[in-house]
């Protein structure tokens, strides 16, 4: 009999157990935990002391914080498991919150995520705390998502990137089709990572501190276009010089035997054919190429991130 | 043989002491080398002895009787007739430096119409020769050293001269192209017409050598003649000088003549049209019709140039001082200055391209 009740208990407790879990993210207050909870580098001053304790502390193993509620419990378990075979080809963390409240302006949805990165534990296994994280807004007056890159991750993602990835899922997270909304990010951001960095962001390197910075550029010798450069040149003085010695010219013109005043022109027909307009476009964005810098954002903690520009919808 | 000719050439005597006189291509006038008397050519035309007095000049039958009294001189290897008064005696072919020239009496008729006296002088076409090295870094070293000049002799070349008319039409291909941004978006129009310009236009004295020997490309390439100074032909301008029958007339000389009337033709009525960015002429109705042609004397000084057993022709406008000719290449001299100007090039490319990264950053 008392077999049969702890059985029952043990069951009550881990049914509950689950129940909470799935139901919402468990979080922990963050006041009683060793340094609030922060594992990482930031000092915590007083400036930003109210972030971290706005920020809720969770369990960086979960991978997806559903506190929107979006989710079934199922569904969860399907977007993690994609998010661990994410971390597991890329080395770099993912993570996916979901998330109510009302916004001002775009940047309070940056703001939550970057510190909700960088106050929990994510991307510490990896160099420079690299990590991607989506969140989804569901606030119903001004549903928002964006991407938010942090550490190496920087360094795969130009705007052409952050664009493809955030509008190749609005139409899903737009129609709450979440969990495949959730995947084809996962997708997308894991086939451009393993693409390698973009030519643009070649130049740069993440500091400790996860900001973006460029290399700075070493001089090379360009042999080439210098060697066609100074062939040209060569060719044009030698043949100078050459001309010089070579004096005899058969002449072609009679210009100088012309009696300007006899000029007289009596017939003067412009007749027009046809017309043809042709046009091409320059995009601005892809134009910048190797001149246009990038840069990361500053976070709460004093760390750097990118972001993708953020969608509506 | 010789004596026999003497007695029949045309002479040019000094008025004051009967010697031999020439003309003086820097002073303009006839100076006697003996008594040193400088004479105009209304002084000389005064003296009944010379072959510049109006009796001599004025009437074209007796003056062409005169002219059989010129000596000719024969090259037996380029076949070229050279004219010379009594006084200058030609011991060599002013053309291709032979000197097998047979001395006979003058065939056929010589009668230029205008002549431009010389006004430069021998001195000033060798020390235009020696003045080649002067920004010709090319030039073999030593080239210019006058122990190379084999001949020098100042010619009174036969030309053409030829006033042209020129009308027709030209039809060309022409484009105006537009161009603008909207945005990101560039645009380019181009709008193609079909041009008509046609009219007339007159060309005066284009010279053409009438000389079969001389080459072409030469003759062009010391033009221009001031025509200002051309005078009608008088014989007394030959004494000191050759002169050449013209060898060459008609239909195929005026085709050179009116080749280049046509292409500055062309040239005329095509600038006429600004407003287009690109021009071709796709047809053209031109054609040109001599008005008037004057066979006339033109100076020039042939230099012949013998540099390592090889002739080099060289020539000198014998009125403007314009001196040209073919300068060959001094072989080492190309290969270093071609390496040198590369590797400066080179230098100077990989400065300027280090300068611009330095100021990028």
């Amino acid at each position: 009999m008392k077999k049969v009740i702890t059985f029952f208990w043990i069951l009550t407790i881990f049914c509950t157990n689950i129940l909470i879990v799935n139901a919402s993210p468990i979080t922990y207050d963050r006041q009683e935990l060793d340094n609030m909870g922060v594992n990482k580098d930031w000092t915590i001053t007083e400036s930003n002391k109210d972030n971290v304790l706005r920020t809720p502390a969770v369990n960086a193993e979960a991978k997806i914080y559903d506190f929107a509620d979006l989710l079934t419990d199922e569904e969860e378990e399907i977007v993690k498991s994609r998010a661990v075979e994410f971390i597991e080809q890329t080395k770099m963390d993912m993570v996916i919150v979901t998330a109510n409240f009302s916004y001002y302006n775009d940047s309070e949805n940056e703001d939550y995520a970057a510190d909700f990165y960088d106050y929990n534990d994510f991307g510490m296994n990896f160099e420079n705390n690299s990590g991607v994280l989506l969140l989804r807004n569901a606030n119903p007056e001004d549903p928002y998502y964006d991407m938010y890159t942090f550490g190496n991750a920087q360094l795969y993602f130009n705007q052409y990137r952050y664009d493809s990835v955030l509008d190749g899922i609005y139409d899903n997270l737009h129609n709450q089709n979440y969990v495949e909304g959730f995947k084809d990010f996962i997708s997308r951001s894991e086939s451009f990572i393993l693409s390698g960095e973009p030519s643009d962001m070649i130049n740069y390197y993440v500091d400790e501190k996860g900001y973006l910075q460029k290399y700075p550029e070493t001089y090379h010798i360009p042999w080439s276009s210098a060697t066609i450069i100074s062939v040209v040149i060569t060719a044009i003085v030698m043949l100078i010089l050459i001309r010089k010695n070579k004096m005899v010219m058969k002449a072609t013109q009679a210009g100088e035997y012309l009696n300007k005043k006899s000029i007289n022109i009596n017939n003067r027909k412009d007749v027009f054919l046809h017309s043809h307009t042709s046009s091409y476009t320059v995009s601005s964005d892809s134009g910048g190429g190797g001149g246009g810098g990038h840069s990361s954002h500053s976070g709460s903690s004093g760390g750097g991130h990118s972001s993708g520009g953020g969608r509506h919808g | 043989m010789k004596n026999e000719i003497s007695e029949q050439t045309l002479e040019n005597r000094c008025p004051a002491c009967k010697a031999s006189i020439s003309f003086n291509p820097t002073l303009g006038k006839w100076k006697c080398d003996y008594c040193g008397s400088e004479f105009t050519l209304e002084e000389m035309q005064k003296s009944e002895d010379n072959a510049s007095t109006e009796k001599k000049n004025a009437k074209k039958d007796q003056v062409e009787d005169n002219y059989n009294n010129y000596i000719s001189y024969h090259c037996e290897s380029c076949g070229a007739e050279i004219i010379a008064d009594e006084s200058t005696s030609a011991t060599f072919c002013v053309y291709c430096g032979n000197t097998a020239i047979l001395q006979s009496k003058l065939s056929g008729k010589f009668s230029p119409d205008k002549i431009i006296p010389f006004k430069k002088d021998k001195e000033a076409a060798i020390s235009a020769f020696k003045g080649l090295s002067k920004g010709r870094p090319l030039m073999p070293k030593g080239f210019n050293n006058t122990n190379n000049i084999e001949k020098i002799r100042g010619v009174y070349i036969p030309f053409w001269l030829y006033d042209l008319n020129v009308s027709g039409d030209v039809v060309m291909d022409a484009k105006t192209i537009e161009k603008w941004t909207i945005g990101d978006t560039h645009y380019t129009k181009t709008n193609t017409y079909k041009v008509t310009r046609g009219g007339e236009m007159d060309f005066l004295n284009i010279p053409v050598d009438g000389s079969s020997h001389f080459d072409n490309d030469i003759m062009n390439s010391i033009e221009p003649f001031n025509y200002d100074e051309m005078i009608p032909y008088n014989h007394a301008y030959l004494s000191g000088f050759y002169a050449e029958k013209y060898d060459q007339e008609g239909d195929s000389i005026l085709k050179e003549a009116s080749d280049r009337a046509l292409n500055s033709a062309r040239n005329v009525l095509k600038d006429d049209t600004r407003m287009y960015a690109t021009k071709t002429i796709v047809s053209d109705t031109l054609v040109s019709n001599e008005k008037n042609k004057i066979y006339a004397l033109l100076p020039v000084w042939m230099v012949n140039v013998k540099y390592n057993n090889k002739m080099h022709i060289f020539a000198m406008n014998g009125q403007t001082g314009e001196f040209i000719g073919n300068i060959p290449l001094d072989k080492g001299k190309t290969l270093l200055y071609t390496i040198l100007i590369f590797a400066i090039s080179m230098a100077i490319c990989i400065a300027v391209s280090y300068f611009i990264f330095m100021g990028g950053q």
